[in-house]
This record gives structure tokens, sequence and C-alpha cells, in this order.
């Protein structure tokens, strides 16, 4: 991350400390909090909305450079990487637990406010799926844009939990994440679906229920 | 009985009663499982139509906390029968080590940075793996090399609902379901202060001070970098006994480290104080320097003054084959309800406790005592094997523990084939019995 990423996530931090004080916080209550000239701010940013729709790119972007500072991480198997996403994510956030509760559904859920976010997720899904080589034939053809829709659709409904997650130290978040990664997993490398497929195509081209051409 | 019943050695005599207590064990262990597949009267007729098997395959859907109530229950205790056992150790049953993002989340929660910023190195995959966390490999900033253990996510809620789970099943086959219930609560009081790490780096602090020295050494807690989830410990160097015999050591060695063994055992019984109470061979190490290190001090016991006292009173009776003495004691520990000489079931457990006692104190009867030798590994195996005798919860709760660090001195020193040294260890005893209240 440059310097003037750093910068912009800090300052967005701030503005979602000073959310919660003040849902309509001025540009210059957000420059003196935050010690930059509001000038500076705005070099960044052009509003209040573009500051706190910042808030979640800057999750990701942290996020993509945490990845990089991790040993072996290409060795890491498929929930091993699912589960250092969605953890790692929720880290971040959970700092700003407070103000991710407030608008998280409004901001990334249900509409583009914050459209990087979703972005870069589903992106980071997608190449975390086309490098894994691991993977049943059947699942290798199923990666595409569905898949990783439906794993942000995964991704939202935990936040929700870990939302509601009153475990010390979101225990009981980490535990759903460890279990459903590694059922995931399962699927995904599974060969179950593979042989299913063979069974079918077989009966498909040999089945004596099947009309003959002549 | 007189004197006149016994053959002239005391080693013979030993292996007579041993031999009758694997007979009586033998018969109960075949009433047993006849009564498991009902073809007994006495039947519990819930229980009528479940096979052995169904109920292991049911214990084996319980996985981490089950282990621990496995161990403490069953193998040591003949509460149940080998199959059981057999089951439990199997490798299906251990359980699967946490992801590696996991373990960089936890430590990232716990101590409030990744390990990569926190230690100069950090070994991601798990060197060992426990029933309630997993050991990894790191270096402190100041050089020194630790033992990290991670606890699993979520292992304290799952405690009581595993055991609530184990016990409705050992319900169905153990007849005094109100001794189980006291069981149950002393393996989970006991349970829940193994998940409390903060409780096991004070206890590591207290060992190392009361042991590290030139006979064996203990590892140091470093407390900044310890919550009550994860414990980092300095990491100590050595073979464990599998390695240790791999190597095919001279009799002289083994001899060596069996004698540490033995004299921390009996270092601890003098000192009257808390005993580490999980003698398992991963536990222990021995050190280049000849020291024997021990570990993990997740389970330690302060036995209460009365139990210990009439335990240790167990080994001076047996030696002196004081009947009356012996069966006051049974009573006193619950190992007899009954009076043995009118009533069958309780000779039968009056037999086998006194021959297992006889046994158990033949290392005491000389001065020096030959772990090795064959025949008395096959006694005592004998009787863990055909233990079971009755489908019922016998003995104080403090059994448990206690024969669990005696068995697991008995049987690492077996295993080792150590010849030691017992010539102080009758005083010890009988010191320490003095010292405690009655």
């Amino acid at each position: 991350m440059n310097k003037k990423t750093t910068e912009k996530i800090q300052i967005s931090k701030t503005a979602a400390s000073l959310y919660l004080k003040n849902s309509r916080f001025t540009m210059q209550a957000l420059a003196e909090e935050s010690g930059i000239e509001k000038e500076a701010i705005f070099d960044f940013f052009s509003n209040r909305r573009d500051v706190l729709n910042f808030f979640y790119e800057g999750v990701m972007l942290e996020y993509r450079s945490s990845v990089e500072a991790i040993d072996n991480y290409h060795s890491y198997t498929l929930s091993e990487k699912l589960s250092n996403l969605a953890l790692t994510v929720i880290e971040l956030m959970d700092p700003h637990k407070e103000f991710v509760r407030k608008t998280y559904t409004e901001y990334v859920q249900c509409t583009s406010r914050s459209k990087e976010f979703n972005t870069y997720f589903i992106e980071e899904l997608e190449s975390i799926y086309r490098i894994d080589s691991n993977q049943s034939r059947i699942s290798q053809a199923l990666n595409n844009k569905l898949l990783y829709k439906a794993g942000l659709t995964n991704f939202h409904l935990l936040i929700q939990f870990w939302l509601k997650d009153k475990s010390a130290g979101n225990q009981k978040t980490m535990e759903l994440v460890d279990k459903w990664t590694s059922f995931v997993q399962e699927l995904h490398y599974s060969s179950i679906l593979d042989r299913g497929f063979d069974v079918a195509k077989f009966l498909y081209y040999n089945s004596p229920f099947r009309p003959s051409k002549n | 009985m007189s004197e006149k019943d016994f053959p002239s050695s005391k080693y013979n005599r030993g292996k007579i009663f041993a031999k009758t207590g694997i007979k009586v064990g033998a018969n109960y262990a075949k009433h047993y499982l006849n009564s498991l597949r009902g073809s007994n009267e006495e039947t519990n007729s819930s229980f009528y139509n479940q096979t052995a098997e169904d109920i292991f395959s049911e214990f084996t859907k319980l996985r981490g906390t089950a282990l621990k109530i496995a161990q403490s229950l069953s193998i040591d205790q003949g509460l149940l029968p080998d199959e059981f056992s057999e089951v439990m150790s199997q490798a299906q049953y251990s359980v699967p080590p946490i992801n590696r993002s996991l373990v960089r989340s936890i430590i990232k929660r716990e101590l409030g940075s990744y390990p990569e910023s926190l230690f100069t190195s950090f070994d991601q995959e798990a060197i060992a793996a426990a029933s309630i966390g997993q050991v990894h490999r790191a270096t402190l900033p100041s050089g020194e090399q630790a033992a990290i253990k991670i606890q699993y996510p979520g292992v304290r809620d799952t405690i009581a609902s595993d055991l609530g789970l184990a016990k409705s099943l050992f319900k169905r086959f153990i007849k005094n379901r109100g001794e189980l219930d006291e069981y149950f609560e002393e393996i989970e009081t006991t349970l829940r202060l193994e998940t409390d790490y903060i409780h096991e780096g004070q206890t590591i602090n207290r060992f190392h001070q009361r042991f590290d020295g030139d006979r064996f050494t203990t590892p140091q807690w470093v407390e900044n970098h310890s919550t009550e989830r994860i414990l980092t410990m300095t990491h100590l160097e050595g073979e464990h006994l599998k390695e240790f015999l791999a190597r095919n050591p001279s009799q002289d060695e083994k001899d060596h480290f069996g004698q540490l063994m033995w004299d921390f055992f009996h270092e601890q019984i003098r000192q009257a104080g808390e005993i580490h109470a999980d003698t398992h061979p991963g536990n222990f190490l021995f050190t280049e320097d000849g020291r024997l290190g021990v570990i993990d001090f997740g389970c330690v016991k302060k036995f209460p003054d009365s139990f210990f006292r009439n335990y240790l009173l167990l080994l001076p009776t047996h030696l002196e084959r004081d009947i009356p003495t012996i069966t006051r004691l049974y009573h006193k520990l619950g190992v007899l309800r009954g009076d043995p000489d009118s009533d069958k079931k309780e000779k039968a457990y009056f037999e086998f406790s006194l021959n297992y006692g006889y046994t158990f104190a033949m290392p005491y009867e000389e001065d020096r005592f030959d772990f090795g030798n064959p025949e008395y590994r096959d006694m005592i195996r004998g009787y863990t094997k055909n233990a079971p005798i009755g489908n019922e919860a016998r003995g104080n709760k403090h059994f448990l523990y206690s024969t669990r660090v005696h068995l697991g001195l008995y049987h690492f020193l077996m295993k080792l084939g150590a010849r030691v040294d017992t010539s102080n260890s009758r005083k010890i005893v009988a010191d320490a019995i003095l010292d405690l209240q009655p």
C-alpha cells in the first residue's frame, strides 16, 4: 500500500468513529479529529459520503496487503484461504463493529454504495478458486461468477452472525468460519460429484430406455 | 488366612495372586459382555437390543473432550471393556489440527498482533496435538525457544455438552448412576481447569520452583505472551520415550532415566503438594545432560489429606498383608460396599483389588526392582485388560486421577525396561503418611 492509500484508510477509520457520535459530521470536524488539513482531505474525497464509503474498500485493501505478509500463503488449502479471507476482514472491521452494525446492510449488502468492497471480495474469491488445483473436475467447471456471488452472500450472512456474536473474542464466529470453510472445501475437493456425473453420462448413452436412433 | 498358605518367595506369591486376579477379571469380563448381548436376565432393558459396537460407534461421535473422558474413565479405571479403549485410541479419534488461518487469527485476537510481528520465528505447522489444543514452536524476541499451546476455539463450551452426551451413554450400562454423577463432576471440574491456560501458567511456575535443578527440568511460563487460551512457555529440548528407545540405549541409560521418573513421583509424595496427574509418555523428556524434563501441567491434582492418607496407607498394609486393615481401608475408599464374607459380589471385588494391590506393591518389597521383567509386565497388563468387574462405578472419585498417575508411572517404567532402586521409597511413603492428618 502506498502512503496515499494508508492515509485515506486512516481518514475513513476516523470518519467511522466520528459517524457514531454524529452521523452528519462536517468535513471540518473530520479534519480536526484526524489532524489532517481539510484541503488535503478534499484532495482524496469529495464529500462525507465518499469518505464513509471508502471505509469498506479500505478494509479490502488492508486485507490484500496483509496476505502478502503471510509466509507460504500459496501452500494454504482452499479452506485455509477462505478462512483467512473471512477472518482477516472481520478482524479489520472489529475495532469499528458499531459502525459496521449501523452501516453494513445499507452500504454493502443491499446497495452498491461501497461497490468496490463487493468487487474486490469477488475478485479475491475468484483468485482463490482459480489457483486451486485440488478441486474435482465438476467443481472446477463450476468456478464462475455465480459461485463467487454465492460466496459473497455467504459472507454477508457471516457478518450478520458476527454482529450478533457475544462470545469472548468472537469465538463463535471463528468456529463458524472454521466449520463452514471446511465444509466448502470438502464439497469442492470431493470427487463424489465427478463420480455422479460419470454414472449419469454412462446411463445417458447406454440406457436401455433410450429410444434407439434407427 | 495363615502364613503357610502362601508360597515362600514373595515374588511367586504375587504371581499367584495375579493369576487369580486375572481369572476373576476374565470371568467378570465374560459376564459383562454376556449382559451386553442380552443373554443375561439382569440385563437393563433399554440396553437389550443394542450391541456393544453400537455404543462404541456412538461414542466416537464425540471428539476432543471425549478423549479426555476416555482417558479418565475407561482405560485406567477398568470401568469399561477393552474394546472401548481400543476404539478410543484409533486414529479417527484424534482431533484434526486447527487450520493455519485460524491459528493466526486466534493469536491476533488473544495477543493483539499476528505471529510474524510477535515472534522472531513461528512454525505454522503444529508439532503436537492435544485434545483441547495444539502446540507450535516459535522463537521469542529474546532469542529463546518457546512452545506455544493454542486452544481450539469453543472448547470450553463443548465440555459440558460432550460430558452430558457421554454420561447418557454410560448410564445405559452402568448401574449405580449416583456415583457416576460424582465421577463426571470430578472430570468436568478438572477439564474446565485444564482450559484455563493462565492457571496452567501459574502451575508451570510453581513446578519450576519446586523441581527445576540438577536432576529434573521443567519449562518456564512466558507470561507476557500468554492468555487464558494461549500458553507460551520455554521449550525443552530432549527425547521422548519412543525416540529414546528407538536408538537402543544401554541398560545403564534406561536405569538412569527410570530412576529419575521413580524419584520424581516419590519426591511429589514427599512434598505432599500438587501432583502432576497426567503421566503420559508424551509429557516426559530425557535431556542430553541426563535430566528428566517434565512438561504439560494442565492436569495437576492436590488430593484431600484424608483420601491421600488412606490411599498411601494401601502400600504398607499390602506389604504387610494386613487383611483386616486393608478391608477397613477398602471400605473407607469406597471399593467395598458390603461384607466380602457374606456377599459373593463383594468377595469378587475384594479379591480382585487385593491381588491387584499386592502386585502393585511388589516393586517396594525389595530394594531393587526390575520393571523390565516380562512376567511382571504381563501381570499388570492382565489386570488392566481384564479389569471390568461388573458394570458398576466403584471407588472414591479421587481414584480417577491417583490411579492414572500410579499406573502411568508403572507403564512408563515397564516400557522403558528400567531397574529402579526403591530402597528409600517405603520410608518416603511412611513419612508422608505420618505428616498427613487422619
